[in-house]
């Protein structure tokens, strides 16, 4: 009984922990759960504690785990105790990693409350500041780097936006949720939007607050800080002649014209559709 | 709206994303943990503070300075510090100012709130999480550890955690005078070997905590608490138990903070002053160390002290 304590639990504890740390990693999941700058922690840690598990199965212990002097909590005395502290150990990480889906669904989104007022995200001293686009935190989308945009279609050129626009080879703007929400707020960084051509990709969900017409849904996204427990929803209207038959939180791609109305005494961003169709989910599904 | 709706995909979504998060910091912590258990004598340890307790109080809270250290990490290294001999008001106070007093710290927090007062917020939350460090530090220090601390805290150390394979039979070895005794290759072996039992046994702690949080962070309808923002007395309440709930790390928790534009800036200190000093995580990783009676305590204490501080600020209309 000693050794499944001393070697054999806490080598496949540690071997189970950096099994999930170097999977999520390396099938790449690990982008719906971490910011970027955390990602590079987790294959070390991962490859840290397969050291450690090695280690273990190489230099057994001699001992019980929980030494009864030191040991922090109070299960340890008895085995029964020791079996229940492996099993905390190991099966919440193992069930999480076996049954996570890569993202929330519409009830934490709703528990959280969504977002479509950028100056529920932006500091608010920065209200006070006067308007222009390079103070705003524009995202990148890393998937078309400025530098090797597209070029714009024919005819486009003249009117063609600032390099910091990606563009799709047709000329749409490749736009997301937080771009929209930010150029209801400051004027510089709309006229780069308004009325043009956009390509925007979210998850569907219904809309209540802003719907008389009853022609309008929310495309949503998740814009994280650190890792996906911060995670916030934030999203655009989008407006249709014929709401798409598609359930709840399906991933869809929107074509359209960026518009940004004033309803009840504040400017919103509403993208007027001409066509929307279901998507597979970006590479990052998270905003950062 | 309901306001709870638990989904166990949600859960397990946000729990492995606070692990993924929280274990490499956690494993630093081990790390470092497991290398003063090897290489630091208790001897050095002792050197390092001033010899007058209330001097030494001080000079603790400004430790995280030079050795920054996350509030998951800084619990293990404080439990490996007290055993080396480190007083343990010494101890508290670094494992309490530690998470705030920290160079990392004081950049993402001025980074965090650009536009709303960075250095406002940056200055009030290092020196206000120093000075209530140190004043617990004070009153620890009349304290006797008895009724602090869970076990007896040995003169002569056992092997802690996981037993070394090579200690004799008996299984109660000296560990200093083990660790000394045995060449470079070995010492390293011993550190990783006690850097291994303290990631298990705190990791237990972070894994409870971390469930709790999660539940609260998915199944909750975070609207119920948000009327409260009006009353500056009940922001900086909610944002206090907010922080308890979601037990952020404190290296990245000022950017959730500053998110909340409809708070007044008191309630964001606030949240920024409890937060990395007492959430749910830390409640139970707070127990691999000290008795439950003074975790309540501690948590109590903390909380009223930095609400009334929070309230005060809050009349300085910043």
């Amino acid at each position: 009984m000693n050794k499944l304590f001393s070697r054999w639990l806490p080598c496949l504890t540690l071997a189970a922990w950096s099994a999930v740390l170097l999977y999520f990693y390396f099938s790449g999941r690990i982008t719906a759960f971490l910011h970027p700058t955390f990602r590079p922690y987790v294959v070390i840690a991962g490859f840290v504690l397969a050291a450690m598990a090695l280690v273990f199965l190489a230099f057994p212990a001699d001992a019980d785990c929980c030494s009864s002097a030191e040991c922090g909590h109070g299960l340890s005395r008895l085995a029964a105790g020791k079996i229940l502290t492996f099993l905390v150990l190991l099966l919440p990480v193992t069930a999480a990693a076996m049954f996570s889906p890569d993202g929330f669904g519409k009830e934490t989104i709703l528990n959280r409350g969504i977002i479509m007022d950028a100056s529920a995200l932006r500091p608010r001293g920065a209200d006070k500041m006067p308007p222009s686009a390079p103070e705003l935190p524009l995202p990148v989308n890393e998937n078309f780097p400025s530098a090797v945009a597209p070029a714009p279609a024919a005819g486009t050129a003249a009117a063609a936006p600032p390099d910091y626009l990606q563009r799709t080879p047709d000329g749409r703007i490749v736009a997301e949720v937080l771009d929209l929400l930010y150029a209801a707020q400051d004027n510089a960084l709309r006229a780069d939007f308004e009325g043009k051509a956009i390509e925007l990709v979210g998850q569907l969900m219904p809309d209540t607050g802003n719907n008389g017409s009853g022609k309008r849904f929310k495309a949503v996204r998740m814009f994280m800080t650190c890792c996906a427990a911060d995670a916030r929803p934030v999203a655009t209207l989008v407006e249709c002649d014929t709401l798409p038959d598609l359930p709840e939180m399906t991933w869809i791609k929107i074509t359209g014209t960026a518009t940004f109305p004033i309803e009840n005494g504040r400017r919103l961003a509403v993208l007027k559709a001409e066509k929307i169709e279901k998507s597979s989910p970006p590479e990052e599904s998270m905003l950062f | 709206m309901p306001w709870f709706t638990f989904r166990f995909d949600n859960f397990a979504y946000s729990f492995l994303s606070v692990l993924l998060e929280g274990v490499p910091f956690l494993l630093l912590g081990s790390l470092i943990s497991g290398l003063v258990d090897v290489f630091v004598s208790p001897a050095r340890i002792q050197s390092l503070l001033p010899k007058n307790r209330a001097a030494a109080i001080g000079v603790s809270g400004l430790l995280g300075l030079i050795f920054p250290m996350c509030e998951c990490g800084s619990v293990i290294v404080i439990r490996r510090f007290l055993k080396k001999g480190l007083p343990l008001s010494s101890a508290v106070t670094y494992m309490l100012a530690a998470p705030i007093v920290s160079p990392l710290v004081a950049i993402s927090t001025f980074a965090a709130f650009k536009g709303q007062n960075p250095m406002v917020m940056t200055s009030l939350r290092l020196s206000i999480g120093y000075l209530i460090a140190c004043a617990v530090g004070f009153i620890v220090l009349r304290l006797p550890a008895a009724a602090i601390l869970r076990g007896e805290p040995s003169a002569v150390r056992k092997r802690a955690g996981l037993s070394v394979s090579t200690a004799p039979a008996e299984a109660s070895p000296d560990f200093a005078t083990l660790a000394a005794a045995s060449s470079l290759p070995k010492k390293l072996l011993l550190a990783i070997q006690s850097a291994t039992a303290d990631f298990l046994d705190v990791a237990f702690y972070l894994i409870i905590g971390t469930a709790v949080a999660s539940v609260f962070n998915t199944a909750v309808n975070q609207e119920v608490i948000l009327p409260l923002a009006t009353d500056p007395l009940l922001a900086i309440i909610s944002m206090m138990g907010l922080a308890a709930i979601l037990a952020l790390c404190s290296t990245t928790d000022a950017f959730i903070a500053a998110s909340f534009t409809t708070f007044p800036f008191a309630s964001k200190l606030a949240f920024l002053l409890f937060g990395p000093v007492f959430d749910l995580k830390l409640f139970w990783l707070y127990g691999v160390l000290f008795k439950r009676r003074f975790i309540v305590a501690l948590g109590l204490g903390l909380f009223i002290v930095i609400a009334l501080i929070s309230w005060r600020v809050s009349a300085m209309q910043f």
